[in-house]
């Protein structure tokens, strides 16, 4: 009886991250992107349109890794189209980030319906992507007592997610070509002055970035087992990364924190039940509360978060000077 | 050989029609031949689209009775959204303002409509449903004034909220629920349209709604609000610099929030239209105007005329799209959110034309 | 066989938009190893000449030839590899960044991963130059003129042989300048080529080897330095001979209008922006605020006309204790405050408005019932277009689209529209040409004879020294002293401005920045202090 109440924690901690990775890979790319001083609000948009595109690609080919490259690539193509009309065509970052969206989703649902009106490819008859989602256990870490098999046993995007966040953690704090990222989030006048090419450099990132996040999309697809239905497999997850950019103060490494945090309650909507049987009399009243409010809870916090930080204006904050401006070099 | 790009002054009218007409007839080429590859006739899908389905049709009046239906909400939303706009407050929450009220209207409709004459229910629906919003709104701005809270990702995180708000009442069968069929084993929202719908001004077979006149008399009055009265002036002040206001003693803060609740409280009444109109809540309520919204107003340039004509032409396209998918199973509604998308882009692309001119680099100098 | 120039400019011709002619077919040459300056009044396509050298503009005509050579510059990174670098007069720096981190920043081929070895080889190379800076240092915490330093090592460790300063004195006391021009002169002899703009003809005098002037987008000619004076240069910037003497009519004055007492003010990064601050305005005098940029001006200035919360000390207008007022009522007594910031456009006028619109911005609110009243307000814009000569296609124009001096015309004439007694006016001249800062000058001097009493706040010394009666001087928040402008020079303010020179207890008999016969009750001062103790 007493392991399977520890059972039940194990299996809510390995839900935490099952759940939520998506959220880390939205979050990190949208920092890419936000480092190089774009606002782009259409997350949502470019993930569901990595996630259609990898998906069916990966199924088509049965490779995992035609997939990831797949939705990467959507997503970098969405990239473009936004560092088109944002850096070469000026227009207004908040209008084309929120036009991204409708169209990602008018794009993941047309192409979705499409395929559907053919024939759906399901992903279990597709072993290679079955078996390519399957956890893998770390050896030694995933023998620790209760969250061992929760953190350290889970499929390989999960710990790809964990690693591009790190990776980005690192290039944007110890490289040069990080450190000329952050002088164009921060100056592009004054990067552009010592020979940076700024235009080069803000589409390269929102490629990036966007590119990351289409991931993110291609793991939600695969996550809901693929089943293609009337909601979108991203479900507002790009609306959190948004929000999550800010809790993390644009540095990745706190993303992987932040995504535990929103994953937390985002998980007890899905598995709070499970505690409440396992644990009647201190967590019984788990079940009572409405899903709903789960959902909105990364919300509510997000609202939280901002308000909190927006009271305590603290030093040392990762927002970019630049953030939502557009640069023009001949601006008067 | 080099190009650069350079600042225009001012662009002619009929350059600017010239290029807007272009960015739209080129998205539709683009989407022309995505039907084609799909094997539909692309002339007879817009057309199909853009006459909504009336050609031909015996019961068209019914047709633009919903186009309207679609374009009333829309429009006002815009016009609304413009206030915040114009004060540069970046008001994304339309979609939950639009929510709060629609609930709040839905409850005085429910619980005093069975008892109240419908005129005076109506009213008590708008009333509500602008408060709800409008509530739901100054929140925000109070936050951005206190505490300088963006407020961009404040109203879009409320957006969320709001929704499962709604769902939450749409999902949860309870005695307390009077939102619901009391006698259906499913949750189902109760319908209200029996004793609470804005009247129609029958024109032969076609009805008239009412909210229709009253949106234009709204966005009527929001224009000589903007343009000729003190509110507008300062909201024009604020929003070029609000250092400015602040020096010229204006009361930057008061104005702030006065202006982002009159925006909200104007989301909720396109809510009570909704509601008044449909009369039943759903969880879809809002069809997006929230954020088809922010589009509209932000490409009529926060011109309320202009917003007026940009609604009916997007409003045309959704509900022509829903329309043409009677004729056409192939093409689902999401043709029209990618179709919305092209032309969007293309729109940015000839704004581009519009406030720059590309030179090309000459080389020389001899004389 | 023709000389062969370090840069040779032909037929530089640029536009913005279809009126604005910045420049128009000009060549200019730079030879090898030579100061030049490049003079010219503000507006006369100056910095635009020099951007299209650094790649910042692209220019729509003519031909650049460096050693000879014709190259095309089409970005800074083009520039770079010219070996031309520019120090731009808005320093183009990343506050967030270490000095070594914004030269890095630009380094080509520095490969992949940041090594932390940078610091010490910024340090060493900064030394072989002779300058000595903290690498690690954050620009957000450098001094004005550690920002210039740090620019002009990071051109010179871009290899660049040909340099170009953009007005870089006008951040710099007089101590800092002759620093800078021990630099320049050292570069100079190194074999560097140098492009100076600036419009102060000492400093053309004390520097150039050559000058070339430019007025309004036209090249008007090249001189050599020995060869001419200031009267001549003068003569060519402003294309017509005019008297370098501005008026200060005298006139009698009045009790003080305007009392400041203990005051001390906070900046918004909470630091003392003005410390104990005593000082007085008489009705019909001018009284000159100079300090360096950033010496608690900005403040001093929006702490009169109650945009800015006061830490303590006494404000006192007429006797009034105008202290915690809102901006509503000070205006209303009479006190006008106009501040021109960097920008031009940034405090007092809203810039996307029509003249009209920005007209009525102090008193649309007087308008009865619902709507403003633009009729009135396009009546006065009418009236200070004509009176002030400011050209613009109509009153409907948006303020933004006029040119500089006629943005500060309309705002000072809405000023005095209003009739205030007291002015406050930071940098009204800023950016302006010199037949434009005279209008403005005859303006303030019209009021001053009419028993309004104005608070001066300049940047130029010449400028103060001939218009203002007193003058005081700040640094760092606190009063150097006040002294009369007939009887001080440009020396002992520059010494005051930099805190070597305290003159405070000049006047043994008598207090500093109190008057004698001061409105001030005992009550208002015994009030002050005990509030000031709680």
């Amino acid at each position: 009886m007493e392991m399977d109440k520890l059972g039940v924690v194990t299996t809510f901690i390995h839900n935490i991250v099952v759940y939520n990775i998506p959220l880390l890979y939205g979050t990190v790319g949208e920092i890419v992107v936000e480092k190089s001083g774009s606002l782009n609000l259409g997350v949502e948009g470019i993930m569901a349109v990595g996630a259609i595109f990898g998906y069916i690609v990966g199924c088509y080919t049965n490779s995992m890794l035609v997939g990831i490259l797949t939705a990467f690539a959507m997503g970098a193509l969405m990239g473009l189209l936004f560092a088109a009309l944002t850096v070469s065509l000026q227009a207004n970052q908040n209008i084309t980030g929120l036009t991204l969206t409708t169209f990602g989703l008018g794009v993941y649902f047309f192409v979705g319906n499409a395929i559907k009106a053919v024939a759906w490819p399901a992903m279990s008859d597709y072993s290679s992507i079955k078996n390519g989602f399957a956890d893998i256990a770390i050896p030694g870490l995933s023998q620790i007592p209760v969250i061992g098999k929760g953190l350290f046993s889970h499929n390989i995007l999960v710990y790809l997610g964990v690693v591009i966040a790190l990776c980005m953690w690192y290039y944007l704090n110890r490289t040069n070509p990080g450190l000329r990222l952050r002088a164009v989030g921060e100056n592009p006048g004054s990067a552009d002055s010592v020979g940076i090419n700024v235009k080069r450099v803000k589409y390269l990132h929102i490629c990036l970035g966007c590119g990351i996040m289409g991931i993110g999309g291609y793991y939600m697809g695969l996550n809901m087992s693929g089943s293609f239905n009337s909601a979108c497999w991203i479900n507002g997850y790009g609306w959190i990364a948004v929000a999550l950019v800010i809790f993390a103060n644009w540095n990745p490494t706190m993303a992987i924190l932040g995504t535990f945090v929103f994953g937390f309650f985002n998980t007890l909507r899905v598995s709070g039940s499970s505690l409440a049987v396992a644990f009647p009399e201190a967590l019984g009243w788990l079940a009572k509360v409405p899903t709903q409010l789960y959902q909105a809870l990364p919300f509510i916090i997000t609202a939280i978060v901002l308000v909190v930080t927006s009271v305590r204006k603290r030093e040392g904050s990762g927002l970019p000077a630049a953030l939502g401006l557009n640069y023009f070099r001949e601006e008067r | 050989m080099g190009i650069h790009i350079v600042k225009r002054d001012a662009c002619p009218l009929w350059k600017k029609a010239v290029l807007y007409v272009a960015a739209v007839l080129f998205a539709l080429v683009i989407g022309g031949v995505l039907l084609l590859a799909m094997g539909v006739n692309p002339l007879a899908y817009y057309g199909r689209m853009f006459t909504m389905g009336m050609v031909g049709n015996k019961i068209a009046y019914k047709a633009f009775e919903n186009y309207l239906k679609v374009f009333v909400p829309l429009a006002l939303t815009s016009v609304a959204l413009s206030l915040a706009f114009k004060m540069r407050f970046w008001n994304i929450g339309g979609e939950g303002q639009f929510i709060m009220g629609a609930i709040a209207s839905a409850t005085v409709a429910l619980k005093l409509g069975p008892v109240l004459p419908n005129a005076v229910t109506l009213i008590l629906m708008c009333l509500a449903a602008m408060l709800a919003a409008g509530l739901y709104g100054v929140f925000v701005a109070a936050l951005k004034v206190k505490f300088g809270t963006n407020e961009t990702l404040m109203t879009l995180m409320l957006n969320y909220v709001a929704l499962y708000v709604l769902t939450f009442l749409g999902d949860t069968k309870a005695d307390w629920n009077f939102f619901l069929q009391e006698k259906s084993a499913r949750p189902v929202f109760e319908s209200f349209a029996s004793f609470a719908a804005f009247p129609r001004i029958m024109l032969g077979k076609f009805g008239l709604n009412i909210c229709v006149i009253l949106a234009f008399l709204v966005g009527a009055l929001v224009f000589v609000y903007l343009k000729y009265t003190k509110h507008g002036y300062e909201i024009s002040v604020v929003g070029d610099s609000a250092g400015t206001a602040h020096y010229a003693g204006m009361k930057v803060n008061t104005i702030v929030l006065r202006t982002v609740f009159l925006s909200a409280c104007l989301i909720g009444l396109a809510a009570a239209f909704k509601v008044g109109t449909a009369g039943v809540l759903s969880t879809a309520i809002t069809e997006d105007v929230g954020w088809t919204g922010i589009i509209v107003a932000w490409l009529s340039h926060l011109n309320t005329a202009v917003i007026f004509v940009v609604s009916a032409l997007i409003s045309m396209l959704h509900y022509g799209s829903i329309a043409a998918a009677a004729t056409f199973s192939k093409v689902d509604s999401s043709f029209a959110n990618m179709l919305q998308g092209v032309i969007l882009f293309l729109v940015l692309t000839a704004e581009f034309f519009i406030r720059f001119r590309v030179v090309r680099n000459k080389k020389g100098g001899k004389q | 066989m023709p000389e062969q120039y370090a840069i040779e400019m032909r037929g530089i011709t640029k536009r913005f938009g279809t009126k604005v002619l910045a420049n128009d077919n000009i060549n200019l040459n730079l030879r090898q190893g030579e100061i030049l300056s490049l003079l010219g009044e503000n507006g006369s396509g100056k910095t635009t000449l020099m951007n299209m050298l650094s790649g910042i503009y692209a220019p729509d005509a003519g031909q650049i030839l460096v050693d000879g050579k014709p190259v095309s510059i089409t970005s800074p990174e083009d520039a770079k590899r010219l070996g031309i670098g520019m120090v731009h007069q808005h320093f183009k720096l990343v506050d967030v960044f270490s000095a070594a981190d914004n030269i890095w920043m630009g380094r080509e081929k520095s490969g992949f991963g940041l090594n932390r070895r940078r610091y010490d080889e910024i340090e060493a190379m900064a030394k072989k130059f002779g300058f000595d800076i903290d690498p690690r240092k954050k620009v957000c915490n450098m001094a004005v003129s550690e920002k210039q330093t740090l620019e002009i090592i990071k051109v010179l460790y871009y290899g660049a042989k040909i340099i170009i300063l953009d007005e870089p004195t006008a951040v710099l006391t007089v101590q800092e300048i002759e620093k800078l021009f021990a630099v320049l002169r050292r570069m100079k002899q190194e074999g560097h080529s140098i492009i100076i703009i600036t419009h102060k003809l000492n400093e053309v005098m004390d520097i150039s080897d050559r000058v070339a002037i430019l007025r309004k987008g036209q090249y008007i000619t090249t001189v050599n330095t020995a060869d001419t004076n200031e009267q001549e240069l003068t003569e060519w910037m402003v294309g017509r001979k005019i008297d370098l003497n501005i008026a200060r009519p005298v006139v009698e004055k009045t009790r003080p209008l305007l009392e400041i007492r203990d005051l001390t003010i906070k900046n918004d990064e909470g630091a003392t922006a003005i410390d104990k601050v005593n000082f007085y305005i008489r009705g019909g005098e001018i009284l000159g605020v100079a300090g360096i940029a950033g010496c608690g001006q900005k403040e001093l200035c929006e702490a009169i006309a109650g945009l800015r919360p006061i830490q303590s000390g006494l404000m006192i207008h007429k006797g009034d204790n105008i202290v915690g007022l809102p901006p509503k009522a000070i205006l209303e007594k009479g006190i006008s405050m106009s501040f021109i910031p960097e920008d031009r456009l940034g405090m007092g006028l809203a810039p996307s408005l029509s003249i009209t619109d920005n007209m009525i911005l102090k008193n649309y609110a007087d308008a009865k019932g619902l709507f403003v009243d633009r009729k009135t307000g396009r009546a006065d814009a009418q009236r200070i277009i004509e009176e002030l000569e400011v050209v613009t296609p109509s009153t409907e124009t948006p303020v933004r689209r006029l040119s500089g001096g006629n943005v500060q015309k309309v705002l000072l004439g809405r000023e005095i529209k209003a009739g205030p007694n007291v002015i406050v006016t930071a940098y009204p001249v800023r950016g302006l040409d010199i037949n434009s800062s005279y209008a403005i000058y005859d303006i303030l001097n019209q009021q001053k004879q009419d028993g309004v009493g104005i608070l001066f706040v300049g940047e130029d010394l010449d400028v103060m020294l001939a218009l203002c009666d007193k003058i005081m001087v700040l640094c760092h928040g606190k009063v150097m002293g006040v002294v009369h402008a007939h009887k001080t020079t440009k020396e002992e303010l520059g010494l005051m401005m930099t805190g070597a020179l305290d003159l405070t207890d000049k006047y043994e008999d008598k207090p500093a920045g109190i008057a004698r016969d001061t409105n001030i009750t005992q009550e208002q001062l015994k009030a002050a202090q005990e509030e000031g103790e709680n």
